[in-house]
């Protein structure tokens, strides 16, 4: 995988790449691809993909509230707060 | 009910003799990533008293919940995962949450952010993964079982490593709320011990449909065929010596017992590495994407913007395996990359399928090594992350296809446990046991040296 | 000279008690952060179950759209990182809609009638609300897995003015079926547009997206304003350039909000943690059941069997509580449809409207029924009342609460139509005011309308003014 194609994705993923990522995650990266074309040489012709391992009856669930009593508790874990809103920098 | 239940039942009465014990074992393996057994207590029920540990991506409420991160060294689970409230429910008591590769990826606990765990019969040693810490606790008899999730032999690979039975239930049999997606299509709840029978136990309090997982299965009554027809790869090829003898005997054990072995050959699992690999990053990349610093986990001290925020929280966040995957991951999806991986990998997985299929028309059950080898060092140049990855052949089948597979105890080799496994059709986990219970009738594979359950009496 | 072609992306909240993955409470305006929970707030471990009555709006709506319907409908995850979103990715539906090719047709303002294709119709979770406040952005979840209809019409729209009939049009329908409230001001319904322009019969152009539309009005202004810019852009020898512009409500016109180069790759695939869900046929007959008569069809049936004019037609058929009242007080008011329906139609525009403003009430809350304002209506056809009484009554209806025929008895409003009733009213006028009497004898017409205003008076209005008329003739010789 090229450099630009590297970056692209990274960026794609949220996450920064130093110099140093670059080369060593570059080289992590391709070396799977690699190994995933390999796929090439099973002719799957006419096959369905596979989503879901096991799949059985349909799963819905009815629609009444159930609250979870855990809005508190999740409100306290985030990292800054002001009242109930939980806080980010602003885009400027 | 077997010796080791009856023991451990006794623990909330004898803690101080069990802390005596069990701390200095725990400094030198390290299997935990939070220990409190001071804590627990008797409960009632069928698993009444016995403590039991938890890998560190399962959500028990108010013990952390870090999943081998840094991303989430400081996470307090808010809630408890169905199949740990379902024991806790049965009387069981959890006394600690333990190490795992980061978000489970990787094969020798050497990826977590907190230290590697080392193995209980050689500290030297890898004790395996993901679900390190689980299988060294159950091997070091800190606790009677342990929780593990197995994406693609988490739970059966270090059982391998580490002498101790490793359960990988049939896909949707064990609910997943409240265990950490890293291949949510792939992986499942599973359970580490040293009795098969415990094993067994645990497995049928936990199981069954969950109104929090719509994926969740009630498992189909099985048919109760005794198992007869075992098969086994025809020209197995790339096996550390050792765990080549060990297979041999194996395979000798179960002729003496009276199985029919029919060799077979699966010219799929050629492909099972690639495209293991290519769905579960796939799903990673979308799994791991919640992490972001804003609700909960790591913040910047300093962030410019939202952008910059979620950034340089996944930068600082991640480990360098973790950030390869979801790199890999994101690639395989990509427009323009998707058919040729992403879907390529979905439909080989059914190819897949569909030969397991033929093999279990014909046999009951199919024996495989549970891994190449026997645990490697820590520091190991050979291993490399990807050599590990290869090595996933004989796992990753059965989280492919859903299947049930059973990691059990089959030799020791030069002072090192060789785990071999049997894998089944979905639902049949009565046939992992069955087999697995008479193979440890004849061949009896020892304890780690130095663990003892002296401590209860 | 150039033609116009616009696609809508219409989204509506569904009306669902709690949210679509998970038991939280679907409702605006709470505390922040009040109505979530480790699901909507992108916990580890969790995972989306999905609500029967969601998906069921979400199939009730393709049918009345004549889609075709999913007979295994799948969801997808749609990729990309945005802090109102929690698990950065968003659960919907990519591969397997629940439904796909259908057709609407709405009526344009000249009253002809248009048809619209439809891409698809699917179901996904809404995002969380970002409030920006100075150097901070404050995030509420709350709203964060609300469930959410998209609608993806074809681009057979032609004009700004098209495209706001058609997202009446279809708020009307979304009402009719009661599955949203479709209300854009209150962000019930949004609306993205795709707009193009070209030369007659040349097809498609470069397609631009405006967002940030929050009213129809909007919707209708952004169009012509996309259709003069890319006109400019064209007439001046340039290309359009296909990108996303957000519509500024302050300046009226649309700016770049990014550029299809910068744009993003969304990796959709099958969402593992949803098994597909396969309509039996129960599901089905629920959702033939749920189907109703669409306002368009119910306009042009009530104009063609009660005799409407296309304006009261529009208005009976507006709401489909307002179009139900109205057919079932013309049918229990009987004779003739025509007279009947263009009665109770003037009715309802006309007074009961006055009234209803009046006392701050919609129809449905109101104290009048279908079956008392055709009593009030039976009451004029058959005398027994004249229109200023029935005005009366009316409001009376509305105060009290009460039949109009029991409040005409109790009030004694009947009108007084026979010559023992009036003519010794007629009698007694007639000696009060001998004077006048004489006048109109002598000639002057004029001083007769007093008299007439005189029985009136003595009889509250009750009098019917034709027998009055002829009564005063008679005794005048």
């Amino acid at each position: 995988m090229d450099i630009q194609e590297l970056e692209t994705t990274a960026a794609l993923a949220q996450i920064e790449l130093g110099q140093g990522d670059l080369q060593k995650l570059g080289d992590a990266v391709s070396q799977m691809l690699d190994n995933f074309r390999k796929m090439n040489e099973l002719d799957t012709t006419g096959l369905e993909p596979t989503t879901h391992a096991l799949v059985k009856d349909n799963r819905v669930r009815p629609d009444s509230v159930e609250p979870s009593h855990l809005a508190d508790a999740l409100v306290e874990r985030s990292p800054e707060l002001e009242d109930r809103f939980l806080v980010i920098p602003n885009v400027l | 009910m077997d010796t080791l239940e009856t023991r451990w039942k006794q623990f909330s009465a004898k803690k101080t003799a069990y802390l005596a014990y069990a701390k200095p074992l725990e400094q030198k393996v390290h299997s935990f990533l939070s220990f409190r057994p001071e804590a627990a207590t008797a409960g009632a029920g069928p698993l009444a008293g016995l403590p039991f540990a938890v890998k560190d991506n399962i959500a028990v409420k108010d013990f952390p919940l870090t999943c081998g991160s840094k991303m989430l060294e400081s996470l307090n689970s808010p809630y408890t995962a169905t199949g740990v409230a379902r024991l806790e429910a049965a009387g069981a008591t959890v006394i600690g949450k333990t190490n795992l590769d980061e978000f489970g990826m990787g094969s020798s606990n050497e990826q977590s952010a907190f230290g590697a765990t080392h193995n209980p019969w050689d500290v030297s040693r890898v004790a395996g993964g993901s679900s390190g810490g689980s299988a060294a606790a159950v091997a070091a008899g800190l606790v009677p079982f342990a929780l593990g999730t197995d994406t693609g032999g988490s739970v059966r690979q270090p059982a391998s490593f580490c002498g101790v039975y490793g359960l990988k239930p049939t896909y949707g049999t064990v609910s997943r709320y409240g265990m950490t997606a890293y291949a949510s299509s792939l992986e499942v709840m599973g359970i580490a011990s040293k009795s098969l029978e415990l094993t067994r136990k645990v497995y049928d309090l936990m199981k069954g449909r969950d109104e929090h997982d719509q994926t969740s299965l009630d498992p189909e009554p099985g048919n109760t065929r005794q198992v007869k027809t075992i098969a086994v790869l025809d020209g197995l090829t790339d096996l550390e010596p050792a765990v080549e003898k060990a297979y041999q005997a194996t395979l000798k054990t179960l002729r003496d017992l009276g199985y029919t072995l029919l060799p077979v050959h699966l010219g799929t699992l050629d492909y099972a590495v690639a495209a293991y690999y290519t769905i579960a990053t796939a799903e990673a990349s979308a799994n791991l994407a919640r992490f972001n610093g804003i609700r909960y986990g790591l913040r910047p001290v300093y962030a410019e913007n939202p952008e910059d925020l979620i950034r340089k929280s996944r930068t600082a966040g991640f480990g360098d395996e973790v950030k390869t995957r979801i790199m890999l991951g994101t690639y395989v999806l990509r427009s323009g990359f998707q058919d040729q991986y992403y879907t390529k990998a979905q439909k080989v997985r059914t190819a897949i399928r569909n030969e397991l299929q033929t093999v279990f028309d014909r046999a009951d059950l199919l024996l495989t090594p549970t891994f190449p080898t026997r645990a490697f060092a820590h520091g190991d140049k050979s291993m490399t992350p990807y050599q590990q990855k290869l090595a996933d052949k004989f796992t990753v089948t059965a989280n492919l296809t859903g299947v049930p597979a059973l990691s059990f105890p089959a030799a020791v080799e030069d002072g090192l446990p060789v785990g071999m496994q049997f894998t089944a059709p979905a639902f049949e986990e009565a046939r992992l046991f069955e087999a697995a219970a008479r193979f440890a009738t004849v061949v009896g594979v020892p304890d780690c040296p130095g663990t003892s359950l002296d401590w209860s009496k | 000279m150039y033609q116009t072609h616009v696609g809508l992306e219409i989204h509506i909240h569904l009306n669902t008690e709690s949210k679509v993955f998970c038991g939280c409470k679907a409702h605006f305006g709470d505390e922040p952060n009040t109505n979530v929970c480790p699901v909507c707030m992108g916990y580890p471990g969790v995972l989306p179950v999905l609500n029967e009555h969601a998906l069921e709006l979400a199939y009730i709506v393709s049918r009345a759209l004549n889609c075709e319907l999913s007979k295994r409908t799948l969801f997808d995850r749609k990729n990309y990182f945005y802090p109102d979103m929690p698990k950065n990715y968003q659960i919907t539906q990519f591969h397997e809609p629940v439904g796909q090719h259908g057709t609407i047709e709405f009526a344009l303002p000249d009253g002809s009638v248009k048809k619209v294709r439809i891409h698809d119709v699917h179901l996904e979770e809404d995002a969380g609300k970002m409030i920006h406040a100075g150097d901070m952005t404050l995030l509420d979840y709350n709203r964060a897995g609300y469930s959410l209809l998209e609608v993806v019409t074809e681009p057979d729209l032609n004009s700004g003015e098209e495209a706001e009939a058609f997202l009446h049009a279809f708020q009307r329908v979304v009402r009719y079926l009661g599955v949203s409230d479709g209300n854009m001001e209150e962000g019930s319904m949004k609306c993205d547009t795709n707009v193009s322009i070209n030369t007659v019969g040349a097809g498609l152009g470069t397609k631009v997206e405006i967002k940030n539309l929050n009213s129809s009005r909007f919707v209708k202004k952004s169009i012509e304003y996309e259709t003069r810019r890319q006109a400019t852009v064209l007439e001046g020898g340039n290309k359009v350039s296909q990108e996303t512009r957000l519509w500024n409500e302050n300046r009226d016109v649309t700016e770049t909000m990014r550029t299809k180069e910068g744009g993003l790759d969304y990796r959709y695939f099958p969402e593992p943690d949803l098994p597909p869900f396969v309509p039996d046929a129960a599901f089905l007959k629920r959702i033939e059941v749920a189907q109703v008569e669409l306002p368009l069809a119910r306009k042009l049936r009530l104009a063609r069997e009660f005799g409407l004019t296309r304006e009261q037609a529009d208005f009976v058929t507006d709401h489909r509580f307002t179009a139900e009242f109205f057919e079932r007080a013309a049918q229990l008011t009987g004779g003739v449809p025509h007279a009947a329906g263009v009665a109770i139609a003037n009715w309802l525009m006309g007074d009961v409207q006055k009234e209803l403003n009046h006392f701050s009430l919609t129809l449905e809350a109101s104290p009048l029924t279908a079956d008392r304002l055709a009593q009030l209506q039976k009451l004029l056809d058959s005398g027994r009342i004249h229109s200023k009484i029935a005005k009366t009554l009316l409001v009376a209806v509305f105060e009290e609460d009460k039949e109009p025929e029991a409040l005409l008895k109790e009030k004694g409003l009947e009108a007084l139509t026979t010559e023992d009733q009036l003519a010794p009213i007629v009698e007694g006028v007639f000696a009060a005011h001998p004077a006048v009497v004489e006048a109109v004898k002598a000639g002057d017409a004029r001083q007769k309308g007093f008299l007439v205003g005189q029985v009136m008076k003595a009889t509250g209005g009750r009098a019917a003014p034709d027998l009055v008329n002829a009564l005063l003739a008679k005794r005048l010789g």
